[in-house]
């Protein structure tokens, strides 16, 4: 073993300075009880960074078209290839922070996508296609969507439950769409709203037991 | 559907989450040294069957609205080499995982713990029992034990009963604890970190490691010798240590400058006078302190000035009255109806307040009996914890003491300083670093 005449202390593993004084240390290297891991600071660190640029560059980009002229007029069809690019960004690094519960994941991309349509449709003229078809569209399909996945690849009740629940709380949403008249064809918010309650009954009617054990759960004071 | 068990974080627990940061993990190792290269099957064969014994390590660790709660998993451990730096990250928020790893490297087996699932003594016992059935799979011809299970229980003092459903994560108990009637003191399952009012003390400063690990430095020696300079001073072995440290830090920083007190928290393990046989966080803390600068301050007086304070800090009934305080803050309607996220931040808050009331953290597992013939198989043990300060770790077997020092900075002058205090005065000390600097590493590849 390895020795500091400084610290006359023995030395374990191959040190060539005492790690207490940095005297050089003479004697046969042994085996030391903990492993040399090389440093990994790099990798952490650009990720982060990574993932707070993105969203300030992603946020930036959306408040920044609230300082052009609303419509088509002004820069026309290049704001909707500006808006695809930033929104195509946000749902890479959304998947790139994935988060291993699907349900959760749908809740999240839903209300994101939602709220882009929204506001996409705001900054071109306020045409109205996004609450008659982007929105119903996109719940309506995400809740079939969940469905299958969470059967398909067996995930436990428990893990999605709520989110799915919320998901289809979500799809409710349309009807509201419907009843103040704020779409200019009824059909994909009427399916959208259709599916939803079924949906809904199903849950009710097959799992109202677990969604309340896990809202217990959850809620739990 | 099958229903899992949870059971509610109590905030003792909590708190671990809330203090984590990315220097400190709040994750721990214990660590048993075998009298031969560890077979990776055997342990293996060994994990699973200990990880069947104890429920409590099943559990997964998730987020409600209003409490984190552990809930049961199907996951299996699976024993690796030792591939990460020393206590890394085994909590992470979006990839729920078991809360613990075992890992071996030549002749250590080595258990990490994320604290909010298990204090030093629950994890022993899980280490005792996985050591004791690995060395009976290793020994088969031997005359060993058949029965490992529970080993430990009987071994270890303050076991008491062979009650291995208390290892379980049982809903009811731990519902009953916090919702029931019954006087929280008679079963007090939680520990609280100190809640008083606390002046401040010297801070040790230092440059943080490269990738924010932890630094960890082991020191072996006879415990008969140290044992022997504590016993001259008329002092226990833990707070021998303390003055020791006390003092370390007091050279290795060249003197404390304004501030002349330096303090330590001594956590006290609660199952010696509480009988309990669950793993789960059971210990509450015991801050000391010294102020240099008013009389002598040899290691024999602050020692004994540490121990005075000590002891009627660690009595069952002081120590019931601040559990019972904690337990009393805990379940107030206040605290309850705070959503998690804001709980952590006044979690935080209260940790960063406690903190700057800290020089040190100074704990003590004290000596381990393994059952024979597994005691003879094993050589020393140790442990070290994450740490936000510089910390001290102690814990003897088969004659031997391991002081570990660990905190997140890449100076060790302070504990040179310890050693050499030691070896002054005959003690045979052996240190084993882990490598925290480029130039540590680059030292190591020119071999
Ligand atoms: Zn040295």
């Amino acid at each position: 073993m390895k020795h500091c005449t400084q610290c006359t202390a023995q030395i374990e593993g191959d040190w060539q300075h005492c790690p207490l004084c940095e005297t050089p240390t003479p004697g046969e290297p042994s085996h030391s009880p903990f492993p040399a891991i090389p440093l990994n600071y790099s990798r952490r660190r650009v990720v982060r960074i990574l993932f707070f640029s993105s969203i300030a560059v992603i946020l930036g980009s959306f408040a920044a078209q609230l300082l052009l002229e609303r419509g088509s007029a002004s820069i026309g069809s290049l704001r909707s290839v500006w808006l695809g690019v930033i929104t195509m960004w946000l749902l890479v690094v959304m998947a790139a922070r994935n988060q291993r519960n699907i349900a959760k994941n749908t809740v999240t991309l839903v209300l994101l996508v939602g709220l882009i349509c929204v506001y996409w449709d705001y900054l071109t003229g306020w045409h109205g296609w996004a609450l008659s078809y982007a929105v119903p569209i996109v719940c309506g399909t995400s809740i079939l969507a969940l469905l299958i996945t969470v059967r398909v690849l067996r995930t436990e009740v428990g893990e999605h439950i709520v989110y799915s629940g919320l998901t289809v709380l979500l799809g409710l949403a349309p009807i509201g769409f419907l009843v103040f008249g704020w779409v200019t064809t009824p059909i994909p918010s009427a399916i959208c709203g259709a599916i939803s309650i079924i949906a809904l009954v199903m849950l009710q009617v097959f799992r109202g037991a677990d969604v309340r054990h896990e809202l217990a759960k959850r809620l739990d004071l | 559907m099958t229903r899992r068990n949870w059971v509610r974080l109590d905030n003792a627990s909590n708190i671990f989450l809330a203090a984590r940061s990315e220097t400190d993990s709040k994750v721990f190792r214990i660590s048993a040294e075998m009298d031969h290269e560890i077979d990776p099957e055997l342990l293996q064969t060994a994990l699973d069957t200990t990880y069947d014994r104890y429920s409590l390590y099943h559990a997964v660790l998730r987020r409600a609205i209003f409490w984190y709660y552990l809930q049961d998993s199907d996951l299996r451990p699976e024993v690796t080499t030792d591939n990460q730096y020393t206590c890394a990250e085994i909590y992470d928020a979006r990839r729920p995982g078991l809360l613990f790893r075992v890992v071996y490297h030549h002749r250590r087996i080595n258990l990490e713990v994320f604290h909010a699932l298990s204090d030093g003594t629950g994890a022993l016992w899980f280490l005792t029992d996985l050591v004791a059935e690995y060395t009976r799979l290793r020994y088969r011809q031997q005359d060993l034990p058949e029965n490992t299970d529970t080993a430990q229980l009987t071994a270890q003092p303050g076991g008491g009963a062979e009650d291995t459903q208390a290892r379980e994560l049982t809903t009811d108990s731990f519902r009953h604890y916090f919702r029931g009637k019954q006087r929280p003191t008679e079963h007090p399952k939680t520990s609280s970190p100190s809640m008083s009012p606390t002046k401040t003390a010297y801070r040790v400063k230092g440059t943080r490691t490269p990738d924010s690990r932890t630094r960890a430095v082991e020191l072996t020696m006879p415990v008969k010798d140290v044992l022997a300079l504590a016993r001259a001073e008329e002092i226990s072995l833990t707070m021998y240590l303390t003055a020791l440290f006390f003092e370390s830090i007091r050279c290795a920083a060249d003197g404390l400058g304004k501030s002349r007190t330096l303090a330590a928290t001594v956590p006290v393990n609660l199952r010696q006078f509480f009988p309990s046989v669950s793993p789960r966080n059971f210990f509450a803390t015991v801050r000391v302190e010294h102020t240099y600068g008013n009389g002598p301050d040899d290691i024999g007086t602050v020692g004994r000035a540490l121990d005075r304070q000590f002891r009627p800090k660690a009595t069952p009934e002081a120590l019931e009255k601040k559990v019972r305080r904690y337990a009393k803050f805990e379940r107030s309607p206040m605290l309850r109806i705070v959503p998690r996220p804001i709980k952590d931040v006044v979690l935080r808050v209260i940790n960063w307040v406690n903190n700057r009331g800290l020089s040190v953290s100074v704990s003590n597992l004290g000596r381990v009996i393994l059952p024979e013939p597994v005691e003879s198989h094993v050589g020393r043990m140790g442990f070290h914890v994450s740490a936000v300060r510089p910390q001290m770790c102690a814990m003897s077997h088969a004659g031997l003491l391991t002081v570990s020092f660990t905190s997140p900075f890449v100076e060790t002058d302070h504990i040179r300083e310890f050693v050499r205090m030691l070896t002054s005065q005959g003690v045979d000390v052996s240190v084993a670093a882990t490598r925290v600097t480029e130039a540590e590493f680059a030292e190591d590849s020119e071999i």
